[in-house]
């Protein structure tokens, strides 16, 4: 077998997991495109992926039970009649602070899990050659800040392209900060804005130029905002700089222990909202 | 009510039985409803589901002998992969085509005969369509460990409607 340098595993039993996360539609763009080209390549992984995606085929002409007017109407009855719209996600009202039931603590204990992630590590590697191959890897601490520019925008691409965009997901700070410690030995702030309209989403790292950078990601309305936050040893903070450019709104600022970049496909005035209401946040 | 389909697939496969399953959902209904308040955001259908799997296993542990509730392993998977594992490694397998058009009974047969932890994954995926991260969370394992439960599970059940024809 030729020596493949697309970052995937070499075990066939690593591989074929591979294809089983393709068919599941649990990779992100870059990875799938590289599985894709591997299978190409291979009649034997050709073979495989097209019996999982057979199998998936079968196992979904199974008959979905469905539940009879009897068994619904003894579920109805269950809570009287709002048991009925309590189980809707959309009309969920509250999160009691009060309670904290065993199915919270578990609930809370997802995003740590999803912090062993195995082929987010095969993930980052196509991501630092993507970034080489773009050329965006003139990056330094000091100067070449365009170059940089582009590399958290091809980022923040990239995450908009995957099936999901971040590798920690929470609305708590305190799952996405220590996940980042864990990961980093560092994490920016990361107040929470929900009340302002921005909700945290979680938080994932970046690779520029092979090096780890935390990433925060907030949602308003259907947009995502990545923020990411580049260490610097000590230096003046610096106001905000516009850096729009490709139909992506961006602004960088600084404070003396990170250097901010905030990145998204919304129009500039709600960015810029953003960019406020963190700074203010950050700052407390 | 959402998610009640759901919610009824899997506690049939994790007992066994589309009528404990009913029993069951409403039990997991009960508890979920008196539980509510804790739902702290995040996705209701998983964190039913999560309601579900504890009520199957509570049900399964009460009502049914110690054998029948046994949790399998992967060495009751070698197991039964072992009896026919005939072809050699190179072999091709079943083809695709027919595994896609496989008797549905042969199908059901093939997942109630997987070991617990194979059989739960399975169908939490592929028939809850929960994502590999919530499936981690809910059995707590690594995603990895989901990966290659569920890339065996496929395999067994590849295996088995291969060998029906």
């Amino acid at each position: 077998m030729t020596a493949h340098k697309d970052g995937l595993p070499k075990d066939k039993a690593e591989m074929t997991m591979m294809l089983h996360a393709l068919v599941d539609g649990e990779l992100d763009a870059a990875t799938a495109l590289a599985v894709e080209r591997r299978i190409a390549a291979d009649p034997e992984l050709a073979a495989e992926h097209a019996r999982i995606a057979a199998l998936r085929v079968a196992v979904n002409r199974l008959p979905k039970p469905q539940p009879s007017k009897a068994f619904l109407d003894r579920i109805q009855a269950i809570g009287g009649a709002d048991a009925h719209q309590a189980l809707q996600p959309s009309v969920l009202p509250f999160r009691t602070s009060s309670s904290h039931s065993r199915t919270e603590r578990s609930l809370r204990s997802w995003s740590a899990r999803s912090a062993t992630f195995d082929w987010r590590a095969l993930a980052a590697s196509i991501a630092i050659t993507a970034v080489v191959a773009s050329g965006a890897t003139q990056w330094a601490m000091t100067g070449g800040s365009d170059d940089f520019a582009a590399a958290v925008a091809s980022g923040h691409r990239r995450s908009l392209l995957a099936a999901n965009p971040v590798d920690v997901v929470s609305s708590d700070r305190h799952t996405v900060k220590p996940w980042l410690d864990g990961r980093l030995g560092m994490s920016p702030p990361a107040p929470d804005l929900a009340k302002d309209g921005f909700a945290l989403v979680g938080g994932r790292v970046e690779v520029v130029d092979g090096q780890p950078i935390p990433a925060l990601v907030y949602r308003h309305n259907e947009h995502l905002i990545t923020l990411v936050a580049q260490p610097r040893n000590g230096g003046e903070a610096s106001s905000p700089v516009d850096r729009s450019a490709d139909g992506f709104s961006m602004v960088s600022w600084s404070d003396r222990a990170f250097a901010y970049w905030a990145i998204t496909d919304m129009e500039r005035s709600g960015l810029d909202e953003f960019v406020t209401r963190f700074r203010a946040a950050a700052a407390i | 009510m959402p998610h009640l389909g759901d919610a009824l697939a899997l506690a049939r496969w994790l007992t066994g039985s589309a009528a404990d399953a009913e029993d069951v959902v409403q039990e997991a209904c009960m508890k979920a409803y008196a539980g509510i308040g804790g739902y702290a955001g995040g996705n209701a259908r998983a964190w039913l589901l999560t309601i579900v799997r504890n009520a199957s296993y509570t049900w399964l542990a009460r009502n049914r002998s110690r054998e029948v509730v046994a949790v399998g392993d992967l060495n009751d998977l070698d197991d039964m992969s072992a009896g026919h594992r005939d072809h050699s490694p190179d072999d091709d397998g079943p083809e695709a085509n027919l595994i896609a058009k496989a008797d549905l009974a042969a199908l059901e047969d093939a997942i109630a005969a997987l070991p617990e932890p194979f059989r739960e994954t399975l169908v939490l995926r592929d028939i809850n369509g929960l994502s590999y991260r919530e499936i981690a969370a809910m059995l707590d394992v690594p995603i990895g460990t989901v990966m290659s439960r569920l890339a065996r599970a496929r395999g067994q059940l590849m295996s088995d409607l291969g060998r029906a024809r």
